[in-house]
């Protein structure tokens, strides 16, 4: 699981990592998911979600050491599978009401805003990501966006942080529907 | 550090529950009391939230990127081969 910590750091580590990831245990996920009747695209997701938690769990240093990667993604793609045969069943019951667009429709503003951030606030959001998501201690953050030392990455941060926060603000009055 | 970005750090705190017992009681009476402030603790986790969201975004781009190698690249062929042969034994 240090893993994570150690390679997750950047852009280049990260690609490093999912690639040995998927190496070592794409093949028993995708045999457990054969197994149980699902597709080659079914197994790719449930992976893929597999991936993204337990990269969250790791970068907050909420996964045990001891366990082995392989072993716990396998773990966490098969509650996932199970999760979603008994969500499938519940939404065929249902005589075809499929509410998985009324829930995009609730994020149409959210993602309007997400767009709008991408594009206007890219290098401040890839800053914030670094520290909030991704986790980075301030001193690796602050050699891999080329800052002086800790104190200027911290006052970069909050600096940001305000920037993003007045134009989530600013935005919201846009998108009347955000967050209301 | 300037007064902004100090209350920020400080809204950040009261946030991420990482302020003695003591100071929170301190930060929520001023809250009370600030309108202002408890504006820009409202969207101050608002940001978290969208922080979060666009950290999640880009790791599945990324995890796709990963994907998109692994399974049309000659370089891998051996893997992917290995991966649709469990679904061609059906």
């Amino acid at each position: 699981m240090q893993f994570v910590q150690v390679l997750g750091r950047t852009t280049d580590g990260r690609e490093k990592l999912f690639m040995a990831l998927y190496k070592s245990a794409f093949p028993t996920v995708a045999r457990y998911v054969c197994k149980m009747g699902g597709t080659f695209d079914e197994a790719k997701d449930i992976f893929q979600d597999a991936l993204v938690i337990y990269y969250e769990k790791a970068a907050a240093g909420a996964v045990k050491l001891n366990t082995s990667e392989k072993a716990y993604l396998l773990g966490i793609s098969k509650h996932l599978w199970l999760h979603r045969f008994k969500q499938n069943t519940l939404q065929a019951s249902l005589d075809g009401i499929d509410l998985s667009d009324e829930t995009q429709e609730d994020n149409y503003s959210e993602s309007r805003l997400m767009h709008f951030l991408e594009m206007a606030g890219a290098k401040c959001m890839q800053l914030l990501r670094s520290f909030y998501y991704d986790q980075l201690p301030l001193g690796e953050a602050a050699k891999l966006f080329g800052f002086s030392g800790v104190r200027s990455a911290t006052v970069q941060k909050y600096k940001c942080l305000e920037k993003v926060r007045e134009t989530i603000k600013q935005k919201s009055l846009t998108y009347e529907d955000f967050l209301s | 550090m300037r007064t902004s970005l100090a209350e920020t750090e400080q809204i950040e705190a009261h946030l991420l529950q990482q302020t003695s017992p003591g100071d929170a009681l301190v930060f929520e009476a001023t809250l009370l009391l600030d309108d202002e402030l408890a504006d820009k603790l409202h969207w101050q986790k608002a940001t978290y939230s969208m922080i979060k969201l666009y950290g999640r975004k880009q790791l599945r781009q990324e995890i796709e990127a990963a994907h998109q190698t692994l399974f049309n690249t000659d370089k891998h062929k051996s893997f992917s081969e290995k991966i649709r042969q469990i679904f061609r034994k059906r």
